[in-house]
């Protein structure tokens, strides 16, 4: 179901103690009912230093859960796949993440790498993430910024990449929970399926509320957001583009990869930039030192980088592991990111949007057809 | 006594015109070093083969932007490389590579080694920000006096392997005050006498100062130890390991950065490390909660039953590290404690055998028994 065909109603639910209870509450309600049998959702680590994604059938467990963690240690997409990559399995999970994590999650559904069959995808309205090094130089620190920019929606302690993300309320999977706009101790539900509404109905919480003034403020921030967006690629695009800046931009790199491990949809088991294809003999370096004089070595930094571009950019969900990851610091998540706006522009296809939304490589449109016909001409 | 280079220039100016001489002359069609590679000053190694561009060369340039050894194995993999080429590398560097040859990774034949004792490296997030140009003359007086820079990496600041062992030339440069104005080069190898054959230069008997690098490696050892000593304070058993690394993220940057690792396909990231649906469901029934993906400790520990047998201790692992976990410290310490059991030093020479593809002939007595 497209952002177009959502319910206009929702629940209005109430946060008592607070926001991140009541969700807790309700995951624990829908435990105790067998609406799912277990949740997907970030969980401190015992260092305290970190938050993961765990898989929890024991629902004592979900006390300690964190709905909204402060960093995006892992993509949530990497966990859902982790599970069911290989099959649907025979349990109801619900996995509780962030809208660039489910709507990963449906590309990798798309690519097959992810069978949504027995999950439900539940997002919720993002205020972006703090850059993992912010974070881990001093967890309680950064907990404490965390907690104060979310509350406030204040976006300047946020990655690059979060600050100017228009879609941090984008609901795309089957359930999204909505903060924005609500009024004060509630929040909404907003159902986006039928598989949604199903759990809402075993639930006994009726899609009866309006939800006009969360769709208002959702509107007016995304809105914000773009112009934001516009002007922060511009200048971007000015400071990278052209071969020179771009060789520039990714002459630190070092080939670690890191953004291509962390990337959701990098689902190749071995990528084409590790394998044999670019092992090459000795005289073809020589050969090509011999004719520029020197080369880097590894050459071909910002080949991996042009590639990597090529194989996931109509998919890119913009989601920043990559940036967060990158030893170097190349800003490599709004790199990926502006690239994606037009790539997927051109197929009019946002990633992850809608899980019935075909991959524009895949697909094609009769009048494509033509423009080859033309082109043999 | 073994012969000496001495060439009457700054030390890392001496070298370059070395290297030129080299291309010059014809006695080697490429030159593999650290080199600045564009106008902001990004320091990266590079295969040179003409003699102008060695003007932006930094051979010995405090940084380990990737570990040369795992180049050197890019470099001849397919082969010994088919024309001569000279390689200008750190000790650890050259260790890993030895461990790669001896792995059929890689290839000595052709390749003529220059390197250095070894003052340690910065760590990359400080190239990034530029941090480690404008700290070169700091880091250079510190070589010169022979001290320990408490900005470097951990583990350089706590390497006791930094004189080089098999290389063919091995340029003196901890301790030495004179680096400023005089290039002293130590041919160890017949190969690094014919490199310098015709060069300009004088001509001595020379060795290392014993007394002087003896002075420096009580330095590094204190060092290690109090580093050992705190690590060890956390490195307490599994909950250790689980609060060290529990915010591992998965990226397996450290396995890629790894010149050990040469693996195509890492066994943690094959098949054999997916689960089906219905393990989650067992391993779930049983446990409650489960971390996904799972396996991060079993993934160190796995890396490091692998590979700490020829760990070097280079670092490179821990500087990608994006949660900062002291990553290479620990495989440092957990690698030196397997190597000493079978009194092996990773490197040190490229015809002792790997401890696991040999065995003694007690060893069979011990099965035995």
């Amino acid at each position: 179901m497209s952002e177009t065909s959502l319910n206009s109603k929702g629940a209005v639910i109430s946060a008592k103690p607070n926001t991140k209870e009541a969700i807790i509450g309700i995951l624990e309600k829908a435990m105790d009912k067998g609406v799912f049998d277990a949740v997907l959702i970030p969980m401190r680590v015992p260092a305290g230093d970190s938050f993961v994604y765990v898989l929890i059938k024991d629902k004592s467990l979900l006390k300690d859960a964190v709905p909204l963690s402060p960093v995006m240690s892992v993509q949530g997409a990497h966990a859902v796949s982790s599970v069911t990559r290989l099959g649907k399995g025979n349990m109801k999970i619900a996995a509780v993440m962030r809208s660039c994590e489910t709507r990963a999650a449906i590309e990798l559904s798309k690519l097959s790498q992810i069978n949504l069959e027995n999950m439900i995808l539940i997002s919720i309205d993002c205020p972006g993430v703090l850059s993992m090094s912010d974070f881990i130089g001093d967890p309680k620190k950064g907990m404490k910024l965390f907690d104060d920019a979310a509350e406030k929606w204040d976006d300047k302690p946020m990655r690059p990449v979060c600050q100017i993300c228009d879609k941090a309320s984008m609901v795309a999977g089957d359930l999204h929970i909505g903060t924005l706009g609500a009024k004060k101790d509630t929040f909404f539900i907003i159902s986006n399926s039928q598989k949604g509404n199903d759990v809402m109905d075993e639930l006994d919480i009726a899609l009866k509320d309006s939800i006009d003034s969360w769709q208002a403020k959702v509107k007016t921030l995304s809105e914000e957001k773009q112009k934001k967006r516009k002007n922060a690629l511009k200048d971007l695009k000015s400071e990278i583009g052209g071969l020179d800046n771009l060789l520039d931009t990714f002459s630190q790199c070092i080939n670690c990869h890191n953004c291509m491990s962390v990337c959701p949809i990098c689902y190749c088991r071995l990528c084409y930039f590790d394998s044999d294809k670019v092992k090459h003999p000795s005289e073809d370096y020589l050969q090509r030192a011999e004719s520029k004089g020197s080369i880097r070595f590894l050459p071909d930094t910002t080949l991996f980088q042009m590639g990597r571009m090529m194989h996931m950019s109509l998919s890119c969900v913009s989601c920043g592991a990559c940036e967060d990851a990158c030893p170097m610091s190349i800003p490599v998540a709004q790199i990926f990111s502006m690239i994606a706006d037009e790539t997927q522009g051109s197929f009019d296809y946002v990633s992850g949007r809608d899980p019935n939304e075909s991959l524009p490589l895949i697909a094609y449109k009769e009048e494509e057809l033509h423009e080859v016909e033309d082109s043999n001409d | 006594m073994t012969k000496a280079l001495m060439i009457n220039k700054n030390v890392e100016q001496g070298i370059i015109e070395f290297l030129k001489f080299l291309l010059e002359s014809g006695k080697v069609k490429g030159v593999f070093t650290l080199k600045k590679i564009n106008k902001d000053n990004a320091v990266a190694y590079s295969l040179i083969s003409k003699s102008s561009e060695l003007k932006d060369a930094v051979p010995f340039y405090p940084l380990m932007s990737v570990n040369a050894g795992k180049l050197l194995s890019r470099f001849t993999l397919k082969g010994a490389t088919t024309e001569p080429v000279v390689a200008v590398v750190k000790p650890c560097e050259l260790r890993a590579f030895i461990e790669l040859v001896k792995r059929e990774q890689g290839s000595l034949e052709n390749l003529f080694i220059i390197s250095s004792t070894c003052g340690g490296v910065y760590p990359l997030e400080m190239a990034v920000d530029g941090t480690v140009e404008k700290n070169l003359s700091k880091y250079w007086d510190a070589v010169k006096k022979g001290e320990i820079l408490t900005d470097l990496r951990p583990v350089c600041k706590s390497c006791e392997e930094f004189k080089p062992y098999t290389a063919d030339i091995a340029v003196d440069l901890i301790g030495k005050s004179d680096i400023d104005k005089k290039c002293m080069m130590f041919l160890n190898t017949k190969k690094g006498e014919e490199l310098a054959k015709d060069m300009g230069g004088e001509f001595l008997d020379k060795e290392f100062d014993k007394g002087k690098l003896d002075k420096f490696h009580s330095k590094r050892e204190a060092e290690k130890k109090k580093l050992f000593d705190e690590l060890e304070t956390k490195m307490n058993g599994m909950d250790g390991l689980i609060d060290i690394f529990g915010k591992c993220i998965g990226c397996h940057g450290c396995m890629r950065v790894c010149p050990i690792c040469y693996c195509k396909l890492c066994e943690f990231e094959s098949p054999d490390s997916e689960y089906k649906p219905s393990n989650y469901e067992s391993e779930l029934n049983k446990r409650g909660g489960l971390r996904v993906p799972p396996g991060t400790v079993y993934y160190q520990l796995g890396r490091l039953s692998h590979i700490s047998i020829s760990c070097v201790g280079c670092g490179a692992c821990e500087d990608v590290c994006p949660v900062d976990i002291p990553v290479s410290m620990i495989f440092k310490k957990v690698g030196e404690s397997v190597q000493k059991v079978f009194d092996y030093v990773p490197g040190k020479n490229v015809e002792e055998e790997i401890p696991l593809v040999t065995f003694e002939k007690e060893e069979l007595a011990e099965v035995e028994d």
